[in-house]
Order: structure tokens, then C-alpha cells, then sequence
């Protein structure tokens, strides 16, 4: 698959607390905005590409009101973030195969207004190990992810200032985002002195539950040459299992699912972690954003906390990481948004965040944990 | 007086995890040990990860482990939790076998790595409990 296919437009609405409109809206604003970018007609979209959690509008409804008579490749994955990058990675088997042409992947959420994440008061009904956690009050995203935090923090001494590093860094480049809903600089002392939600974890670590939609264009990369805007090549794109709620096949939280698939990952990118120029790490908490620096191989195990407090994922540093700001700055649209900043990086137009030269980026899905299940792109500039 | 808080979820079993939560109403904490290789496997599910044998036994064990790790909640999530917060839950690996890793509430200290602790039978109900934790010196 290998540089076969391409991703040729990109687009975002407006992300805010309260969108005021459906998801249906939201969605198809994105992908028209999409299909703008890349110089291509509504009509000529043969493929759709979604993930969702009972959540969003029906893939098929979306096709109906987009006047797409005859769709040829479909795909509604039910998950949450970690499966954001498999989306792109089935899109492009879909087209490699011959399958489909030209597929939009989208995400439409009004993960604020509407469904936060978390569902309170509504469990999932296939997921049977929240019966083990939900009686306890221990139900919502910050507390599973919290609970990966603490373990880390206990086996490799990972402080809350190494933490705080993620979220002031991430707020520093959400600075030159005009997309980012928040845009103040703040310093390590604000990130201490904001409130627990839950311990380990302050305000600042967690995401922005956001209403939003992204979109992005895919087709082969020969024709993407003849496209409008300078071609993003999809080097790799990978799947990978990870922790369930408890299981017992994994039981140390503490490194993530993505230990275990990078070296497939680099493998079929014919790419290490020292050829990436920007990485966009899944961050619906500053906690993955460490683990992942470790599990992908930026750094050894463990030290994570000391590499992001080093500086090196700041812009100019060695690996600027989260150059929008992350889900914890610019928005959580539930891992497409990192996608779509990685293309803007690698097509050179991401403005006074630019990572100068950038050629390779990573973008990765969150790292398996609660889902038992993650995914990662490579992306390379085309020509 | 400010009005009671809402009821909290009680256990919602299925096929597979009924013996469990019949068991903590007993007064035991119980999990599968595999007919085919021997080995304790968490959560309940109706086959071995290791062998794929579907033969299983509950067996009741001591009940005792340590925390491995915890966090304390602080914000309300849902309103039923509402005068519970701050409240700490805790992840215990259990003293018979490393790996079998249950989550409950800590109560009786602040939670840190390695703390003792001991399940503890909380009837909710004439139909459910759920597993506490507690420390304990031994």
C-alpha cells in the first residue's frame, strides 16, 4: 500500500462548544469544504468513511442528503478514537484494492452539546466490563485514563510537572491556531493551580469536549498529481489490539497498545521514529501524549515525562509534537483533527506553526487503551 | 435539607459474569479457574485466553491484594456521586495470581501504590453488593 494512495483535501468547521446544528449539518459542511480543497465534485464521491459511538448521523442518510447515488465502498465503524486512523487506513486499502475512487472520511460529533463522551447515564450494551467499573462511580474517560496516569507515575516516577509540560506546550503552538478554542498561553504554575477533576489528572490534562466536524479527501496518488493542492502520500497505516477495561492478557497500563504495533508500523513505512519532522500523538489526556512518546520510540520507556519537559515536542524543538494544539487546545473532533494537521504540516501551509521542511509526520489514534484496540498513520509529502 | 441524591447503577450482569456477582452477595470475591490449563483469568468470560478451553470452575479466593493504582474523583460526573466526591477507586492486583486486576472503591485510607488491602462485601440491596476494598496490616 505504500505511497499508493493519497489524501487531497482537507477540511474543518467551525469547532465550538454549542454548534447549534446536527450532525448531518456539521458532516456535510466538512466534506463539501473537503471535496472544495481538493478540486473535486460531490458527484464524484464513490466512498464514505466513518467511526462512530451511536453518536452521529448514519453514513448512509449522509450519502442520501450528498446526492451520492451510488456508493460504492462504505464503511461505519462503531469505536471511538482509537480506531480515528483506521478510518484512513481502511480508506486507503478500499482504493489500493480498486474498490473505490474517491472516499471522504469524516467525523461528525457534537461531543459537548449533545453526546459527551463517557454516555452518563447511558451504557453501551455491548460493553460488558463497565458492569465492573460503573457501580463505583468510576464510569467516564478521565478516571480509565487517569488510572493508566497513576500507574505510570508509580513504576516510572512520572511527576504532574512532567504532565503539566504536555498541556503548557500544547497551549504555546495553539497560540498560532486560529481553529484552537483555547488560545492563552499559560504557564506551568496555571496548569498546578487548576482544579482536580480527577487525581492525577487537573483541568488542563484533559481534552476539550468539542462540537465539530473534519473531513479529508482521498484518491490515488497519480491522480492526486493533477489535483489542486500538492499531495499528502499515506506511507503506512497500521491496526493494533490493546487493554480492555481488566482483562488479564494485559495487565500493566503503564505502557500502551502501541508498544506493540510501532515496530509494524516503522516496518512498512521502511521509517523509524528519527525520520519523523511532526508528530500529532492522540492527547484526550496529556497522559497519552507521554506514553506514546515512550511506545513509539522517540524515547526510551519511562522517560516520556523528562522528554516532554526537555522541550524537544516544543515547536523548533527536535520533535514538535501537537502543533495545533492537540484535542486539549484546539478541539477533540476524536482523532481525524490530528490527520488533518498533519496533511496542512506536510503541504507546507499550517502558517506561523509551520514545522520548517516537514516531510514526515506521525499521527496516531489513541493508544488502546478502555477500547482493546488502536491504529497509526505515516504520512509523507508528495510531490 | 438539600434533596437525596439520585440512586447509583446497581451491578448489571451478563451470561457470562452472574456467578460473580452471585458470589460477592455470599460474601466471596470468585473468579474462573480454567478446566484446561489452571489458570485464574479476570474478567469472567466464557473461555480461556490461554488454552481457548470453555471448561471453567468459580472458586472463592482470600481476597486480598494491593493497589497498584488509584485515582480520587473530584468532580461530579452524575448527580449520584454528588456527596460522594472526593472518592478514591482503587486497582488491586490480587495476592493468588499478579495479573487478576479489580477495581473498587478504597475506603478507611488514602490510597498509594502498594497498599495492603482486603475485599470487603457491601450489600447494596437484597439483590446486589459490590467488592470494597479496606487496608489491612497483614
Amino acid at each position: 500500500m505504500r505511497d499508493r494512495v493519497a489524501i487531497a483535501g482537507i477540511a474543518w468547521t467551525e469547532l465550538s462548544k454549542n454548534s447549534g446544528v446536527s450532525t448531518l449539518t456539521l458532516a456535510a459542511r466538512a466534506i463539501l469544504a473537503a471535496l472544495e480543497d481538493a478540486g473535486l465534485r460531490p458527484d464524484e464521491v464513490d466512498g464514505l468513511a466513518t467511526h462512530r459511538v451511536g453518536d452521529s448521523v448514519l453514513p448512509p442518510i449522509l450519502a442520501h442528503s450528498l446526492g451520492i447515488r451510488d456508493l460504492r465502498w462504505h464503511l461505519d465503524l462503531f469505536s471511538g478514537g482509537s480506531v480515528s486512523h483506521a478510518v484512513v487506513g481502511q480508506a486507503a486499502l478500499a482504493i489500493a484494492a480498486g474498490v473505490a475512487d474517491t472516499v471522504v472520511c469524516y467525523r461528525a460529533i457534537n461531543a459537548r452539546s449533545e453526546f459527551r463522551m463517557g454516555g452518563i447515564g447511558r451504557p453501551l450494551v455491548d460493553a460488558v466490563e463497565t458492569q465492573y467499573q460503573a457501580p463505583y462511580g468510576h464510569f467516564v474517560p478521565p478516571q480509565q485514563f487517569a488510572m493508566a496516569a497513576r500507574a505510570h507515575m508509580l513504576r516510572y516516577g512520572t511527576t504532574h510537572e512532567q504532565l503539566g509540560a504536555v498541556a503548557v506546550t500544547q497551549r504555546a503552538h495553539a497560540v498560532h491556531n486560529e481553529r484552537a478554542q483555547q488560545r492563552k498561553p499559560i504557564t506551568l504554575d496555571d496548569y498546578l493551580a487548576s482544579r482536580w477533576v480527577v487525581e492525577p489528572f487537573r483541568l488542563f490534562d484533559c481534552c476539550l469536549e468539542t462540537d465539530g466536524a473534519v473531513a479529508l479527501v482521498l484518491v490515488r496518488a497519480e491522480r492526486a498529481r493533477d489535483l489542486r493542492r500538492r499531495p499528502v502520500l499515506i506511507r503506512a497505516a497500521t491496526w493494533g489490539s490493546g487493554h480492555t477495561l481488566y482483562a488479564n492478557q494485559q495487565p500493566d497500563p503503564s505502557t500502551s497498545a502501541a508498544a506493540a504495533m510501532a515496530p509494524r508500523l516503522w516496518s512498512q513505512a521502511g521509517l523509524g521514529p528519527e525520520d519523523v519532522d511532526v508528530a500529532e500523538l492522540y492527547d484526550c489526556f496529556t497522559y497519552t501524549v507521554l506514553v506514546q512518546l515512550e511506545d513509539y520510540g522517540f524515547c526510551r520507556k519511562g522517560e516520556g515525562g523528562p522528554f516532554a519537559a526537555s522541550g524537544a515536542t516544543r515547536l523548533g524543538g527536535s520533535l514538535p509534537v501537537n502543533t495545533h494544539g492537540g484535542f486539549l487546545c484546539e478541539g477533540y473532533v476524536h482523532g481525524l483533527n490530528h490527520v488533518c494537521e498533519a496533511v496542512s504540516q506536510l503541504r507546507g501551509d499550517a502558517g506561523a506553526r509551520q514545522v520548517e521542511g516537514a516531510e514526515i509526520a506521525l499521527s496516531t489514534s489513541q493508544p488502546g487503551y478502555v477500547s482493546g484496540a488502536t491504529s497509526a498513520l505515516v504520512l509523507r509529502r508528495g510531490p | 435539607m438539600s434533596e437525596a441524591a439520585p440512586a447509583k447503577p446497581l451491578p448489571f450482569p451478563d451470561r457470562d459474569s452472574q456467578p460473580f456477582w452471585e458470589g460477592l452477595r455470599a460474601g466471596e470475591l470468585r473468579v474462573q479457574r480454567c478446566g484446561g490449563c489452571g489458570a485464574l483469568r479476570w474478567p469472567p468470560r466464557a473461555l480461556c485466553h490461554r488454552c481457548r478451553s470453555f471448561e471453567h470452575e468459580w472458586i472463592a479466593l482470600s481476597g486480598r491484594g494491593r493497589v497498584v493504582s488509584h485515582v480520587r474523583t473530584h468532580q461530579v460526573f452524575a448527580p449520584a456521586w454528588r456527596d460522594d466526591v472526593p472518592y478514591e477507586v482503587v486497582t488491586v492486583a490480587l495476592d493468588e495470581q499478579e495479573d487478576l486486576q479489580l477495581v473498587g472503591r478504597l475506603e478507611g485510607a488514602r490510597a498509594e501504590g502498594g497498599l495492603p488491602v482486603r475485599a470487603r462485601f457491601v450489600q447494596v440491596d437484597p439483590e446486589h453488593a459490590l467488592l470494597h476494598w479496606e487496608p489491612t496490616q497483614d
